[in-house]
Protein backbone atom coordinates (compact mmCIF):
# COMPACT_ATOMS: atom_id res chain seq x y z
CA UNK A 1 0.00 0.00 0.00
CA UNK A 2 2.89 2.34 0.65
CA UNK A 3 3.62 2.50 -3.10
CA UNK A 4 0.10 3.65 -3.83
CA UNK A 5 0.19 6.41 -1.22
CA UNK A 6 3.60 7.53 -2.46
CA UNK A 7 2.35 7.53 -6.05
CA UNK A 8 -0.65 9.59 -5.01
CA UNK A 9 1.73 12.18 -3.61
CA UNK A 10 3.83 12.23 -6.82
CA UNK A 11 0.90 12.42 -9.20
CA UNK A 12 0.38 16.21 -9.43
CA UNK A 13 3.99 16.78 -10.49
CA UNK A 14 3.87 13.76 -12.80
CA UNK A 15 0.70 15.06 -14.43
CA UNK A 16 2.31 18.36 -15.29
CA UNK A 17 5.20 16.41 -16.83
CA UNK A 18 2.77 14.22 -18.74
CA UNK A 19 0.97 17.26 -20.09
CA UNK A 20 4.26 18.62 -21.44
CA UNK A 21 5.00 15.23 -23.04
CA UNK A 22 1.55 15.17 -24.64
CA UNK A 23 2.03 18.75 -25.86
CA UNK A 24 5.34 17.89 -27.56
CA UNK A 25 3.87 14.74 -29.08
CA UNK A 26 0.80 16.66 -30.28
CA UNK A 27 2.88 19.40 -31.89
CA UNK A 28 5.21 16.93 -33.58
CA UNK A 29 2.23 15.05 -35.05
CA UNK A 30 0.08 18.03 -36.02
CA UNK A 31 3.01 19.76 -37.72
CA UNK A 32 4.93 16.65 -38.76
CA UNK A 33 2.21 14.80 -40.68
CA UNK A 34 1.35 17.61 -43.10
CA UNK A 35 5.09 18.05 -43.71
CA UNK A 36 5.32 14.29 -44.19
CA UNK A 37 2.58 14.45 -46.81
CA UNK A 38 4.42 17.21 -48.68
CA UNK A 39 7.66 15.20 -48.49
CA UNK A 40 5.92 12.05 -49.74
CA UNK A 41 4.77 13.94 -52.83
CA UNK A 42 8.15 15.62 -53.33
CA UNK A 43 9.95 12.28 -53.13
CA UNK A 44 8.09 11.11 -56.24
CA UNK A 45 8.46 14.45 -58.07
CA UNK A 46 9.81 14.54 -61.61
CA UNK A 47 12.25 17.34 -60.79
CA UNK A 48 15.56 15.83 -59.69
CA UNK A 49 16.50 18.68 -57.31
CA UNK A 50 13.14 18.52 -55.54
CA UNK A 51 13.36 14.74 -55.29
CA UNK A 52 16.92 14.79 -53.95
CA UNK A 53 16.13 17.44 -51.35
CA UNK A 54 13.07 15.56 -50.11
CA UNK A 55 14.93 12.27 -50.05
CA UNK A 56 17.74 13.82 -47.98
CA UNK A 57 15.27 15.25 -45.46
CA UNK A 58 13.46 11.92 -45.16
CA UNK A 59 16.56 9.76 -44.96
CA UNK A 60 18.28 11.95 -42.36
CA UNK A 61 15.08 12.07 -40.32
CA UNK A 62 14.80 8.29 -40.38
CA UNK A 63 18.45 7.43 -40.38
CA UNK A 64 19.75 9.58 -37.53
CA UNK A 65 18.60 8.80 -33.99
CA UNK A 66 16.12 11.40 -32.78
CA UNK A 67 18.47 12.21 -29.92
CA UNK A 68 21.20 13.24 -32.35
CA UNK A 69 18.85 15.61 -34.15
CA UNK A 70 17.64 16.90 -30.81
CA UNK A 71 21.20 17.72 -29.73
CA UNK A 72 21.99 19.30 -33.08
CA UNK A 73 19.02 21.64 -32.74
CA UNK A 74 19.69 22.48 -29.11
CA UNK A 75 23.48 22.48 -28.81
CA UNK A 76 24.57 22.69 -32.45
CA UNK A 77 22.54 25.50 -33.98
CA UNK A 78 23.57 28.21 -31.47
CA UNK A 79 26.92 28.09 -33.25
CA UNK A 80 25.12 29.76 -36.19
CA UNK A 81 23.43 32.20 -33.85
CA UNK A 82 20.18 30.23 -33.83
CA UNK A 83 19.20 29.40 -30.28
CA UNK A 84 15.97 27.72 -29.24
CA UNK A 85 14.34 27.17 -25.91
CA UNK A 86 14.71 23.55 -24.94
CA UNK A 87 11.04 22.75 -25.56
CA UNK A 88 11.13 24.40 -29.00
CA UNK A 89 14.23 22.44 -29.94
CA UNK A 90 12.52 19.23 -28.79
CA UNK A 91 9.44 19.99 -30.86
CA UNK A 92 11.46 20.81 -33.99
CA UNK A 93 13.54 17.65 -33.74
CA UNK A 94 10.50 15.46 -33.24
CA UNK A 95 8.61 17.23 -36.05
CA UNK A 96 11.45 16.27 -38.37
CA UNK A 97 11.34 12.72 -37.04
CA UNK A 98 7.58 12.35 -37.45
CA UNK A 99 7.59 14.03 -40.88
CA UNK A 100 10.26 11.60 -42.09
CA UNK A 101 8.54 8.46 -40.81
CA UNK A 102 5.02 9.51 -41.75
CA UNK A 103 6.10 10.49 -45.28
CA UNK A 104 7.24 6.94 -46.01
CA UNK A 105 3.96 5.51 -44.70
CA UNK A 106 1.92 7.96 -46.75
CA UNK A 107 4.00 7.31 -49.84
CA UNK A 108 3.37 3.58 -49.50
CA UNK A 109 -0.36 4.27 -49.03
CA UNK A 110 -0.51 6.47 -52.10
CA UNK A 111 1.34 3.91 -54.18
CA UNK A 112 -1.03 1.18 -53.05
CA UNK A 113 -3.97 2.85 -54.83
CA UNK A 114 -4.82 0.66 -57.81
CA UNK A 115 -3.88 1.53 -61.38
CA UNK A 116 -7.53 1.16 -62.34
CA UNK A 117 -8.38 4.22 -60.28
CA UNK A 118 -5.92 6.34 -62.26
CA UNK A 119 -7.14 4.90 -65.53
CA UNK A 120 -10.75 5.65 -64.66
CA UNK A 121 -9.82 9.23 -63.71
CA UNK A 122 -7.86 9.68 -66.90
CA UNK A 123 -10.60 8.19 -69.06
CA UNK A 124 -13.12 10.55 -67.44
CA UNK A 125 -10.83 13.45 -68.33
CA UNK A 126 -10.27 14.57 -64.75
CA UNK A 127 -7.39 17.02 -64.32
CA UNK A 128 -4.22 15.77 -62.61
CA UNK A 129 -4.88 17.73 -59.45
CA UNK A 130 -8.42 16.43 -59.11
CA UNK A 131 -7.18 12.92 -59.72
CA UNK A 132 -4.55 13.28 -57.04
CA UNK A 133 -6.43 15.18 -54.35
CA UNK A 134 -9.87 13.68 -54.77
CA UNK A 135 -9.26 10.15 -56.01
CA UNK A 136 -5.77 8.95 -55.07
CA UNK A 137 -5.03 10.81 -51.85
CA UNK A 138 -8.21 9.96 -49.90
CA UNK A 139 -7.75 6.27 -50.66
CA UNK A 140 -4.00 6.29 -50.03
CA UNK A 141 -4.28 8.10 -46.71
CA UNK A 142 -7.04 5.77 -45.61
CA UNK A 143 -4.81 2.77 -45.96
CA UNK A 144 -2.03 4.70 -44.21
CA UNK A 145 -4.10 5.40 -41.08
CA UNK A 146 -2.98 2.39 -38.99
CA UNK A 147 0.69 3.07 -39.78
CA UNK A 148 0.29 6.75 -38.96
CA UNK A 149 -1.32 5.92 -35.64
CA UNK A 150 1.64 3.66 -34.90
CA UNK A 151 4.05 6.52 -35.60
CA UNK A 152 1.98 8.75 -33.32
CA UNK A 153 2.49 6.32 -30.43
CA UNK A 154 6.17 6.14 -31.27
CA UNK A 155 6.34 9.94 -31.22
CA UNK A 156 4.70 10.08 -27.79
CA UNK A 157 7.25 7.66 -26.40
CA UNK A 158 10.00 9.57 -28.21
CA UNK A 159 9.18 12.69 -26.21
CA UNK A 160 11.09 11.09 -23.33
CA UNK A 161 14.27 12.00 -25.25
CA UNK A 162 13.54 15.64 -24.50
CA UNK A 163 14.63 14.81 -20.97
CA UNK A 164 18.18 14.96 -22.28
CA UNK A 165 17.89 18.70 -22.89
CA UNK A 166 16.07 19.39 -19.62
CA UNK A 167 12.55 19.84 -20.99
CA UNK A 168 10.21 19.46 -17.97
CA UNK A 169 8.38 16.48 -19.49
CA UNK A 170 7.34 13.24 -17.82
CA UNK A 171 10.80 11.67 -17.51
CA UNK A 172 12.26 14.89 -16.17
CA UNK A 173 9.50 15.14 -13.55
CA UNK A 174 10.13 11.55 -12.54
CA UNK A 175 13.85 12.11 -12.26
CA UNK A 176 13.40 15.24 -10.17
CA UNK A 177 11.09 13.47 -7.75
CA UNK A 178 13.40 10.49 -7.60
CA UNK A 179 16.45 12.56 -6.78
CA UNK A 180 14.65 14.11 -3.80
CA UNK A 181 14.11 10.94 -1.78
CA UNK A 182 15.82 8.28 -3.90
CA UNK A 183 12.63 6.24 -4.51
CA UNK A 184 13.75 5.57 -8.06
CA UNK A 185 12.07 2.21 -8.32
CA UNK A 186 8.65 3.55 -7.40
CA UNK A 187 8.89 6.72 -9.43
CA UNK A 188 10.17 5.17 -12.66
CA UNK A 189 7.58 2.40 -12.37
CA UNK A 190 4.97 5.13 -12.14
CA UNK A 191 6.51 6.90 -15.13
CA UNK A 192 6.35 3.67 -17.14
CA UNK A 193 2.72 3.22 -16.18
CA UNK A 194 1.94 6.78 -17.28
CA UNK A 195 3.45 6.11 -20.73
CA UNK A 196 1.63 2.80 -20.93
CA UNK A 197 -1.66 4.40 -19.86
CA UNK A 198 -1.57 6.50 -23.03
CA UNK A 199 0.20 4.12 -25.43
CA UNK A 200 -1.79 0.97 -24.75
CA UNK A 201 -5.28 2.38 -25.37
CA UNK A 202 -3.85 4.11 -28.44
CA UNK A 203 -2.61 0.73 -29.68
CA UNK A 204 -6.04 -0.80 -29.12
CA UNK A 205 -7.63 2.02 -31.11
CA UNK A 206 -5.10 1.38 -33.89
CA UNK A 207 -5.98 -2.31 -33.98
CA UNK A 208 -9.67 -1.42 -34.04
CA UNK A 209 -9.09 0.86 -37.02
CA UNK A 210 -7.02 -1.78 -38.80
CA UNK A 211 -9.86 -4.24 -38.48
CA UNK A 212 -12.44 -1.74 -39.60
CA UNK A 213 -10.41 -0.77 -42.66
CA UNK A 214 -9.79 -4.41 -43.52
CA UNK A 215 -13.53 -5.00 -43.44
CA UNK A 216 -14.27 -2.18 -45.88
CA UNK A 217 -11.37 -2.95 -48.19
CA UNK B 1 -37.07 9.21 -71.85
CA UNK B 2 -34.57 6.91 -73.53
CA UNK B 3 -31.07 6.34 -72.33
CA UNK B 4 -29.53 8.30 -75.17
CA UNK B 5 -31.87 11.23 -74.67
CA UNK B 6 -30.60 11.36 -71.15
CA UNK B 7 -27.11 10.70 -72.36
CA UNK B 8 -27.23 13.71 -74.63
CA UNK B 9 -29.11 16.10 -72.46
CA UNK B 10 -26.87 18.72 -74.05
CA UNK B 11 -27.28 16.91 -77.37
CA UNK B 12 -23.85 15.42 -77.73
CA UNK B 13 -23.39 15.00 -81.48
CA UNK B 14 -23.29 11.46 -82.84
CA UNK B 15 -19.73 10.98 -83.98
CA UNK B 16 -17.74 8.24 -85.59
CA UNK B 17 -14.05 7.62 -85.17
CA UNK B 18 -11.26 6.73 -87.57
CA UNK B 19 -8.18 4.92 -86.42
CA UNK B 20 -5.44 4.46 -88.97
CA UNK B 21 -2.20 2.48 -88.88
CA UNK B 22 -2.08 2.14 -85.12
CA UNK B 23 1.06 0.32 -83.94
CA UNK B 24 2.22 -0.37 -80.43
CA UNK B 25 5.32 -2.13 -79.14
CA UNK B 26 6.61 -2.86 -75.67
CA UNK B 27 10.33 -3.12 -76.21
CA UNK B 28 10.79 -5.81 -78.86
CA UNK B 29 7.32 -7.17 -78.28
CA UNK B 30 4.77 -5.97 -80.86
CA UNK B 31 1.23 -5.78 -79.48
CA UNK B 32 -0.48 -3.91 -82.30
CA UNK B 33 0.75 -4.16 -85.84
CA UNK B 34 -0.62 -1.46 -88.15
CA UNK B 35 -4.27 -1.72 -87.11
CA UNK B 36 -6.89 0.46 -88.84
CA UNK B 37 -10.56 0.70 -87.99
CA UNK B 38 -13.25 3.12 -89.12
CA UNK B 39 -16.39 3.32 -87.03
CA UNK B 40 -19.48 5.06 -88.44
CA UNK B 41 -21.55 7.33 -86.21
CA UNK B 42 -24.30 5.51 -84.34
CA UNK B 43 -22.97 2.00 -84.98
CA UNK B 44 -21.90 -0.75 -82.65
CA UNK B 45 -18.59 -2.48 -83.30
CA UNK B 46 -17.78 -5.69 -81.45
CA UNK B 47 -14.12 -6.66 -81.10
CA UNK B 48 -13.58 -10.36 -80.56
CA UNK B 49 -10.62 -12.69 -80.72
CA UNK B 50 -8.37 -14.90 -78.65
CA UNK B 51 -6.71 -13.44 -75.58
CA UNK B 52 -3.41 -11.79 -76.32
CA UNK B 53 -4.69 -10.67 -79.70
CA UNK B 54 -4.41 -7.00 -78.69
CA UNK B 55 -8.13 -6.20 -78.42
CA UNK B 56 -7.95 -4.43 -75.07
CA UNK B 57 -4.73 -2.65 -75.94
CA UNK B 58 -6.31 -1.41 -79.16
CA UNK B 59 -9.38 -0.17 -77.29
CA UNK B 60 -7.20 1.57 -74.74
CA UNK B 61 -5.24 3.24 -77.53
CA UNK B 62 -8.45 4.93 -78.69
CA UNK B 63 -8.61 7.25 -75.66
CA UNK B 64 -4.85 7.16 -75.18
CA UNK B 65 -4.80 5.21 -71.93
CA UNK B 66 -2.12 3.41 -73.93
CA UNK B 67 0.00 5.63 -76.13
CA UNK B 68 0.45 4.05 -79.57
CA UNK B 69 3.89 4.42 -81.15
CA UNK B 70 2.42 5.51 -84.45
CA UNK B 71 -0.84 6.03 -86.30
CA UNK B 72 -3.61 8.63 -86.34
CA UNK B 73 -6.87 8.99 -84.47
CA UNK B 74 -9.57 11.12 -86.03
CA UNK B 75 -12.68 12.20 -84.15
CA UNK B 76 -14.92 15.03 -85.25
CA UNK B 77 -12.55 17.74 -86.53
CA UNK B 78 -9.66 16.58 -84.39
CA UNK B 79 -6.75 14.55 -85.70
CA UNK B 80 -4.36 13.21 -83.12
CA UNK B 81 -1.01 11.64 -83.89
CA UNK B 82 -0.15 9.82 -80.69
CA UNK B 83 3.38 9.01 -81.87
CA UNK B 84 4.15 12.73 -81.64
CA UNK B 85 3.47 15.12 -78.81
CA UNK B 86 -0.20 15.33 -77.99
CA UNK B 87 -1.15 18.68 -76.50
CA UNK B 88 -3.32 18.64 -73.43
CA UNK B 89 -6.20 20.43 -75.18
CA UNK B 90 -6.50 17.68 -77.78
CA UNK B 91 -6.21 15.01 -75.13
CA UNK B 92 -8.92 16.65 -73.03
CA UNK B 93 -11.17 16.99 -76.08
CA UNK B 94 -10.64 13.35 -77.00
CA UNK B 95 -11.44 12.11 -73.53
CA UNK B 96 -14.52 14.32 -73.33
CA UNK B 97 -15.81 12.81 -76.54
CA UNK B 98 -15.02 9.23 -75.63
CA UNK B 99 -16.40 7.48 -72.54
CA UNK B 100 -15.02 4.22 -71.21
CA UNK B 101 -16.27 1.29 -69.17
CA UNK B 102 -13.75 -1.12 -67.64
CA UNK B 103 -13.79 -4.83 -66.90
CA UNK B 104 -13.10 -4.12 -63.22
CA UNK B 105 -15.58 -1.17 -63.03
CA UNK B 106 -13.02 1.11 -61.34
CA UNK B 107 -15.60 3.06 -59.40
CA UNK B 108 -14.16 5.35 -56.73
CA UNK B 109 -14.64 3.26 -53.56
CA UNK B 110 -14.60 6.23 -51.18
CA UNK B 111 -17.52 7.98 -52.90
CA UNK B 112 -21.22 7.10 -52.97
CA UNK B 113 -22.74 5.98 -56.26
CA UNK B 114 -24.23 9.45 -56.70
CA UNK B 115 -20.91 11.15 -55.98
CA UNK B 116 -19.11 8.82 -58.38
CA UNK B 117 -21.36 10.10 -61.16
CA UNK B 118 -21.64 13.74 -60.08
CA UNK B 119 -18.02 14.48 -59.16
CA UNK B 120 -16.61 14.13 -62.72
CA UNK B 121 -19.47 16.23 -64.12
CA UNK B 122 -18.63 19.03 -61.70
CA UNK B 123 -14.90 18.91 -62.39
CA UNK B 124 -14.83 18.14 -66.11
CA UNK B 125 -17.95 19.91 -67.35
CA UNK B 126 -18.18 22.55 -64.62
CA UNK B 127 -21.76 21.68 -63.73
CA UNK B 128 -23.08 22.86 -60.38
CA UNK B 129 -23.61 20.24 -57.71
CA UNK B 130 -27.39 20.45 -58.12
CA UNK B 131 -27.26 20.14 -61.91
CA UNK B 132 -24.85 17.24 -61.66
CA UNK B 133 -26.86 15.43 -58.98
CA UNK B 134 -30.08 15.85 -60.93
CA UNK B 135 -28.46 14.35 -64.01
CA UNK B 136 -26.89 11.55 -61.96
CA UNK B 137 -30.25 10.64 -60.47
CA UNK B 138 -31.83 10.50 -63.94
CA UNK B 139 -29.12 8.14 -65.11
CA UNK B 140 -29.24 6.02 -61.96
CA UNK B 141 -32.98 5.67 -62.38
CA UNK B 142 -32.51 4.71 -65.99
CA UNK B 143 -30.04 1.93 -65.16
CA UNK B 144 -32.43 0.81 -62.41
CA UNK B 145 -30.35 1.82 -59.40
CA UNK B 146 -31.97 4.94 -58.02
CA UNK B 147 -32.21 3.33 -54.58
CA UNK B 148 -28.43 2.76 -54.57
CA UNK B 149 -27.60 6.47 -54.97
CA UNK B 150 -26.27 6.91 -51.47
CA UNK B 151 -24.56 3.53 -51.13
CA UNK B 152 -20.84 3.12 -51.61
CA UNK B 153 -19.69 0.79 -54.40
CA UNK B 154 -18.54 -1.79 -51.86
CA UNK B 155 -22.19 -2.28 -50.95
CA UNK B 156 -23.26 -2.96 -54.52
CA UNK B 157 -23.05 -6.19 -56.50
CA UNK B 158 -20.71 -6.41 -59.48
CA UNK B 159 -23.56 -5.94 -61.93
CA UNK B 160 -24.79 -2.91 -60.05
CA UNK B 161 -21.29 -1.44 -59.92
CA UNK B 162 -20.88 -1.86 -63.65
CA UNK B 163 -24.22 -0.14 -64.31
CA UNK B 164 -23.14 2.73 -62.05
CA UNK B 165 -19.87 2.90 -64.01
CA UNK B 166 -21.84 3.11 -67.27
CA UNK B 167 -23.95 5.92 -65.80
CA UNK B 168 -20.77 7.70 -64.70
CA UNK B 169 -19.38 7.62 -68.23
CA UNK B 170 -22.70 8.65 -69.82
CA UNK B 171 -23.05 11.61 -67.48
CA UNK B 172 -20.24 13.39 -69.34
CA UNK B 173 -22.20 13.31 -72.62
CA UNK B 174 -19.76 11.20 -74.63
CA UNK B 175 -20.37 10.74 -78.33
CA UNK B 176 -18.59 7.40 -78.36
CA UNK B 177 -18.51 4.70 -75.69
CA UNK B 178 -15.75 2.12 -75.26
CA UNK B 179 -16.45 -1.08 -73.34
CA UNK B 180 -13.50 -3.23 -72.26
CA UNK B 181 -14.93 -6.69 -71.51
CA UNK B 182 -17.68 -5.14 -69.39
CA UNK B 183 -19.19 -8.45 -68.31
CA UNK B 184 -16.05 -10.60 -67.95
CA UNK B 185 -15.76 -10.06 -64.21
CA UNK B 186 -19.43 -10.85 -63.62
CA UNK B 187 -21.50 -13.97 -63.06
CA UNK B 188 -23.33 -14.87 -66.28
CA UNK B 189 -26.71 -13.99 -64.80
CA UNK B 190 -25.53 -10.68 -63.40
CA UNK B 191 -23.87 -9.89 -66.71
CA UNK B 192 -27.32 -9.88 -68.30
CA UNK B 193 -28.29 -6.71 -66.38
CA UNK B 194 -25.30 -4.96 -67.86
CA UNK B 195 -25.89 -6.30 -71.36
CA UNK B 196 -29.50 -5.11 -71.16
CA UNK B 197 -28.33 -1.56 -70.46
CA UNK B 198 -25.84 -1.80 -73.34
CA UNK B 199 -28.48 -3.10 -75.73
CA UNK B 200 -30.67 -0.16 -74.86
CA UNK B 201 -27.81 2.25 -75.38
CA UNK B 202 -27.10 0.67 -78.78
CA UNK B 203 -30.78 0.86 -79.75
CA UNK B 204 -30.72 4.56 -78.92
CA UNK B 205 -27.95 5.07 -81.44
CA UNK B 206 -24.84 5.48 -79.31
CA UNK B 207 -21.59 4.86 -81.16
CA UNK B 208 -20.05 1.92 -79.30
CA UNK B 209 -16.89 -0.15 -79.53
CA UNK B 210 -17.10 -3.26 -77.37
CA UNK B 211 -14.37 -5.76 -76.59
CA UNK B 212 -16.30 -8.84 -75.58
CA UNK B 213 -16.50 -12.57 -75.24
CA UNK B 214 -20.32 -12.44 -75.33
CA UNK B 215 -20.91 -13.94 -78.77
CA UNK B 216 -24.68 -13.65 -78.55
CA UNK B 217 -24.37 -9.95 -77.86
CA UNK B 218 -21.83 -9.52 -80.64
CA UNK B 219 -24.13 -11.28 -83.11
CA UNK B 220 -27.40 -9.64 -82.13
CA UNK B 221 -26.38 -6.12 -81.25
CA UNK B 222 -23.29 -5.19 -83.22
CA UNK B 223 -23.36 -3.73 -86.72
CA UNK B 224 -19.75 -4.64 -87.40
CA UNK B 225 -17.84 -7.60 -86.06
CA UNK B 226 -14.08 -7.22 -85.92
CA UNK B 227 -11.93 -10.29 -85.33
CA UNK B 228 -8.44 -9.67 -83.99
CA UNK B 229 -5.65 -12.20 -83.70
CA UNK B 230 -1.88 -11.92 -83.46
CA UNK B 231 -1.78 -8.14 -83.04
CA UNK B 232 -3.91 -7.34 -86.11
CA UNK B 233 -7.43 -7.31 -87.46
CA UNK B 234 -7.86 -10.49 -89.49
CA UNK B 235 -11.46 -10.16 -90.51
CA UNK B 236 -14.30 -7.66 -90.23
CA UNK B 237 -17.82 -7.25 -91.51
CA UNK B 238 -21.41 -8.28 -90.87
CA UNK B 239 -21.49 -10.29 -87.63
CA UNK B 240 -23.95 -12.92 -88.84
CA UNK B 241 -22.03 -13.47 -92.07
CA UNK B 242 -18.71 -13.88 -90.27
CA UNK B 243 -20.13 -16.15 -87.62
CA UNK B 244 -21.84 -18.44 -90.08
CA UNK B 245 -19.17 -18.34 -92.75
CA UNK B 246 -15.77 -17.09 -91.56
CA UNK B 247 -13.26 -16.46 -94.33
CA UNK B 248 -10.11 -16.96 -92.30
CA UNK B 249 -8.97 -20.25 -90.84
CA UNK B 250 -7.90 -18.46 -87.64
CA UNK B 251 -11.41 -16.97 -87.26
CA UNK B 252 -12.95 -20.39 -87.85
CA UNK B 253 -10.80 -21.93 -85.17
CA UNK B 254 -11.60 -19.19 -82.67
CA UNK B 255 -15.34 -19.26 -83.35
CA UNK B 256 -15.43 -23.02 -83.04
CA UNK B 257 -13.77 -22.72 -79.66
CA UNK B 258 -16.22 -20.15 -78.31
CA UNK B 259 -19.45 -21.22 -80.03
CA UNK B 260 -19.23 -24.99 -79.82
CA UNK B 261 -18.26 -25.47 -76.24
Amino acid sequence: MTWLTEWAGYLPQMMSGLSVSLLIAGVSIVAGYPLGLILSVMVSAKNLAVRTLALAVVEIGRGAPALVILYLFYYGLPKFGIAFESITAACLALIWNSAAYSSEIMRAGIQSVGRGQLEASNALGLAQRHTFFRVVLPQGLRSAIPGLMGVAIQMFQGTSLAYAIAVPELMKSAYNIGSQDFNYLQIFTLAGLCYAAISMPATWITVFFEKRLARHA
Amino acid sequence: MTLSEIADGKLAPRLGIKLDNISKRYGDNTVLDDVSLHVEPGTVTALIGPSGAGKSTFLRCINLLERPDSGTIQVDQHTIEPGKDVNSRDLAALRRTVGMVFQSFNLFPHMSALKNISFPQQKVLGRSKDEADERSMQLLERVGLKEKAHQHPGRCSGGQQQRIAIARALALDPSIMLFDEPTSALDPEVGLEVLAVMRELAADGMTMIVVTHEMQFARDVSDTLVVMADCRIIEQGDPRAIMSDPQEARTRRFLRAVLER
